[in-house]
C-alpha cells in the first residue's frame, strides 16, 4: 500500500532528522540537504554540538564554523550549532551589551550555572534554527529554502523538541517564555515541519523508533509521517536459490572441495547471512508495524559512505515514495 | 601495575559491576548474563537497569520490572544450575521516584519537603537537573549496597555518548550547590541590598541581571524558592553524594566496558575508555558483543577459493548438483555460495581489525577482554542469556557461533 498521497520531503521548510548515535541520521542528513540542492533549493544542513561530521560527508575540508556556516557543495550550507557560541550569540541580540555578555560567559559561576542546568542547550539551539529559518537575503527572499537538522543523539529526540513546550509551562513570564512559544509554534507547524526518524532493521533502534513515534504524537504535536530504515542488507543468494545454505549443509561431510573450507564451514557462513537478513526483514516489518508508518528503506553501502556520489544514491533512495511493507 | 584482571576475578572480589557503554551494543544482556553467572556460583545477585527493559524482563519470566527487585523463579534457575545459595533478581530504575525519596529522606521538615516536591521548576527538572537520571541510578546502588541484600549487584547503565555523567553528577551538583550563584539565589534579599554588593563578586551579581532579564522574575523566584528549600537538605545529600562515589570508586566497585564492533562502536568505546581513565574508576574488562566469527579452526581466509578457481567452482557445482533436477543452475549457486562465504570472511576480518584496539587497551591496562560471536537470534529467553554468560566466563570464548 504505497502512499500516494505522502508528499515529498522536499516541500517542507525544516526537517529534523532523529535517531539513536549508529544509525546513521547524519548521512541522511547530508544526503537529503544534498538532493534537495540538485533540485534547486538552497538547503542549510546543521549538527548540534562539538563533532562536525557533516563537511567530511560532502567531502569539504572542516573548518571552524562561524555564524554563517560553510558551503560545502552547490546550494548547500553546513552548520554547526554550538549551544555556547548560540547563547552568547543570542544574550548579544537580546541585551546589547557585547561587553556584559563576554565577561559573563568568561565567569566560571556562570559555567557551573549553564553545566548544571537542564534544558537550555535544546531551547538555544532551536531557537537558533528558528532565527535561521527566519533569515533573509536583501531580496525579502528567504535565505534557506530548507533545513535539514542533524538532531542530537543524547537521549530520545524527543527530549530536544520537548523543551521548548517545557518552558512555556514552567516560566510565567518575560520574554523567555515568548521566545520559546515561538520555538514551539514552529516545531508544531504540521505544514512547514517534519520529524525525520532514522532506524536500523534491528531489535533495539526498532523498539525505540516506535516508542520515539508515539511520543512525538503524544506529547510534541511535530509531523511525523515516515521512517527512513538505513543501511538495509540485500538478499545473500540470488532469486531461487534462497536456500542456498541448508544445499550447502545436505552436502556430505567428506565431499572434496579443492581451494574451497569444508561444506560445513560454508553452510555455516552462509547461513548465518541468510539468517541475519532473514531477521533484518523481520525487523523492517516490525517498525513498520509498531509506528504504523510507511517505510523509506535505504540500501547497505557495502563500501561506506564517503563522497557526493554515496550521499546521491542514498539520497535518491530517500526521495522515493515509502512503502508501507516491506518487499 | 594493578593485578591482571579475569571475569571470575570480578564475581569473586566485587560487590558492584557497572556495565558500561554506548546504546544497541548488548549491554543490558551483558549485565544479566553477568548477573546469571553470578547467581550459578551460589551469590545473590542483582540486575538494575535503567531502561524500560521489556525483554530483560520477558527473558527472566519476569512481569513489568518497578523500583523494587523482583526475584527470578527458582525452577528457572534450578534448570541453569543456581545452586540454593544462589539466587538472580531483576529491577528497573524509576529514576524520578527515587530522587523524590532522597528528597523526603533528606528534607529537614515536612514543610521543606513539600515546598521541594511542588515546586514548579523541581517538577520541571527534577528528573534532569544537573544529571540526576545517572545520578539516581547511583543513588540507588549505594542504597542497595548498604541493604545488604544482594552479594552482587550488576548496573546497566544509561546508553549516554557521556556514559560518566552519572560519576560526574554528583560532584556537579555538589560544585553547584556550593557555588556563590547559589547562594546567591539562597538570599536574593541580601544581593539586593547594599551589603551583597560587598560580599559577592560582580560576575556573580551580573549572571543574575541576564537571567532576570531573559527569563523574567518571575522564573528568578521559582529557582530561589527551590533552592531555598533545597539548602536545608543540602548537608546531608553531599554526604550521601561524597559516599556514592566513594563506593563507586572503591575496591567493591568494577567497571566493565561493552562495545560491538559495528562501524563507530568500537572508536566510541576508546572515548569511553578514555573518560573512564580519567575518572579513575577502575576498570575490570571489556566486552565486545556481536562478532562476527569463522566457524572452522583455520581462521578467515584471505580470498577463496584458494588455487585454481574453476577446478573450486566446478567441484562445487557438481557436489550441489547431485540429486537435483536437471535444470538445477548448479554453476550458479556454486558461484553464489563462494561469493557469500567470502562476503562472510570479510565481515569476520572487519570486526577482528575493529574491536583490536579496545583488545590492546585491556592487554596494556591488566583487564580482561572477552569476544561473545553474534548469535543466530537476538537474545530472549535465559538460555540465549545462559549462552552469553558461557562466552563471557566459560572456556569457549571464541567457540564458533554454529557448532552446536
Amino acid at each position: 500500500m504505497a502512499e500516494a498521497s505522502l508528499p515529498s520531503l522536499l516541500e517542507r521548510r525544516l526537517v529534523i532528522v532523529t535517531g539513536k548515535g549508529g544509525t546513521g541520521k547524519t548521512t541522511v542528513t547530508a544526503a537529503l540537504g544534498l538532493a534537495a540542492a540538485r533540485r534547486g533549493r538552497r538547503v542549510l544542513v546543521a549538527e548540534v554540538g562539538r563533532q562536525a561530521q557533516l563537511p567530511t560527508l560532502f567531502g569539504a575540508a572542516t573548518t571552524t564554523p562561524g555564524p554563517e556556516g560553510q558551503p560545502v557543495h552547490p546550494g548547500v550550507t553546513a552548520m554547526r550549532i554550538d549551544p555556547y557560541a548560540a547563547l552568547a550569540e543570542y544574550l548579544g541580540l537580546q541585551l546589547g551589551l557585547r561587553g556584559l555578555v563576554e565577561r559573563l560567559l568568561r565567569n566560571p559561576a556562570f559555567h557551573q550555572l549553564m553545566d548544571a542546568s537542564p534544558g537550555w542547550r535544546e531551547l538555544i539551539t532551536l531557537g537558533k534554527v528558528w532565527h535561521l529559518e527566519q533569515m533573509q537575503d536583501p531580496d525579502g527572499r528567504s535565505r534557506f529554502d530548507l533545513l535539514v537538522i542533524d538532531a542530537p543523539a543524547t537521549g530520545h529526540g524527543l527530549t530536544f523538541l520537548d523543551v521548548p513546550r517545557v518552558v512555556v509551562s514552567a516560566v510565567r513570564a518575560g520574554p523567555l517564555r515568548r521566545h520559546a512559544a515561538l520555538v514551539e509554534a514552529m516545531i508544531a507547524d504540521a505544514e512547514q515541519t517534519l520529524l525525520l526518524p532514522v532506524a536500523l532493521a534491528e531489535e533495539l533502534p526498532a523498539r525505540e523508533t516506535a516508542e520515539l513515534v508515539a511520543g512525538a504524537r503524544e506529547r510534541t504535536g511535530i509531523a511525523v509521517d515516515r521512517v527512513v530504515v538505513n543501511a538495509v542488507a540485500r538478499p545473500p543468494f540470488p532469486p531461487g536459490l534462497e536456500d542456498l545454505d541448508q544445499r550447502l549443509a545436505r552436502l556430505p561431510g567428506e565431499t572434496l572441495l579443492p581451494g574451497l573450507p569444508s561444506a560445513s564451514v560454508l553452510a555455516a557462513c552462509t547461513a548465518h547471512l541468510r539468517q541475519r537478513f532473514a531477521l533484518n526483514r523481520e525487523y523492517l516489518a516490525e517498525i513498520a508495524r509498531g509506528t504504523g508508518l510507511p517505510l523509506v528503506v535505504l540500501p547497505l553501502l557495502p563500501a561506506g559512505v564517503e563522497g557526493v556520489r554515496a550521499l546521491d544514491v542514498l539520497g535518491a533512495a530517500l526521495l522515493e515514495a515509502p512503502v508501507g511493507e516491506p518487499r | 601495575m594493578r593485578r591482571a584482571e579475569t571475569p571470575d576475578g570480578l564475581l569473586a572480589s566485587r560487590r558492584i559491576v557497572v556495565c558500561v557503554g554506548t546504546g544497541g551494543v548488548g549491554k543490558t544482556t551483558t549485565a544479566a548474563a553477568i548477573a546469571l553467572e553470578a547467581a550459578r556460583r551460589g551469590r545473590r545477585a542483582l540486575v538494575l537497569t535503567i531502561d524500560p527493559a521489556r525483554r530483560l524482563a520477558d527473558a527472566l519470566g519476569l512481569g513489568p520490572l518497578g523500583n523494587e527487585p523482583q526475584a527470578i523463579a527458582r525452577r528457572h534457575l534450578e534448570a541453569l544450575g543456581v545452586p540454593p545459595a544462589g539466587s538472580l533478581s531483576a529491577m528497573m530504575l524509576d529514576m524520578k521516584r527515587t530522587f523524590d525519596d532522597l528528597v523526603r529522606r533528606f528534607a529537614d521538615s515536612p514543610e521543606a519537603r513539600d515546598r521541594i516536591l511542588h515546586n514548579r521548576i523541581y517538577q520541571h527538572v527534577s528528573d534532569a537537573l544537573a544529571g540526576s537520571a545517572e545520578y539516581s541510578a547511583m543513588e540507588k546502588v549505594y542504597e542497595l549496597s548498604e541493604r545488604r541484600e544482594f552479594d552482587l549487584v550488576v548496573v546497566d547503565t544509561p546508553p549516554s555518548q557521556h556514559a560518566l555523567d552519572f560519576l560526574e553528577a554528583p560532584a556537579r551538583l555538589l560544585e553547584f550547590l556550593d557555588s556563590r550563584l547559589v547562594h546567591l539565589l539562597l538570599h536574593p534579599a541580601l544581593a539586593a541590598g547594599r551589603l551583597g554588593f560587598r560580599i559577592f563578586q560582580r560576575g556573580a551579581r551580573q549572571v543574575l541581571r541576564v537571567i532576570e532579564r531573559v527569563s523574567g522574575l518571575a522564573f528568578l523566584e521559582d529557582v530561589s524558592e527551590f533552592l531555598l528549600a533545597f539548602e536545608g537538605m543540602a548537608e546531608g545529600f553531599q554526604e550521601r553524594a561524597r559516599r556514592v562515589r566513594a563506593l563507586l570508586l572503591g575496591p567493591d566497585t568494577g567497571f566493565v566496558l561493552t562495545a560491538g564492533p559495528a562501524h563507530g562502536s568500537a572508536e566510541q568505546a576508546e572515548a569511553l575508555l578514555g573518560w573512564l581513565e580519567q575518572a579513575g574508576a577502575p576498570l575490570a574488562g571489556i566486552v565486545v558483543n556481536r562478532m562476527r566469527v569463522w566457524p572452522g579452526a583455520e581462521g578467515a581466509p584471505a580470498r577463496l577459493p584458494e588455487g585454481d578457481p574453476e577446478a573450486a567452482v566446478a567441484a562445487l557445482a557438481a557436489a550441489l548438483a547431485a540429486g537435483e533436477a536437471p535444470g538445477f543452475p548448479a554453476q550458479q549457486a556454486a558461484r553464489a555460495a563462494i561469493a557469500a562465504v567470502n562476503e562472510y570472511a570479510a565481515l569476520v576480518r572487519r570486526d577482528a581489525r575493529a574491536v583490536e584496539p579496545l583488545r590492546a587497551r585491556a592487554r596494556a591496562r591488566g583487564c580482561f577482554f572477552r569476544r561473545v560471536p553474534e548469535l543466530e537470534r537476538d537474545v530472549h529467553d535465559l538460555a540465549g542469556l545462559d549462552r552469553i554468560a558461557r562466552h563471557v566466563f566459560g572456556e569457549m570464548e571464541l567457540e564458533a557461533v554454529h557448532g552446536r
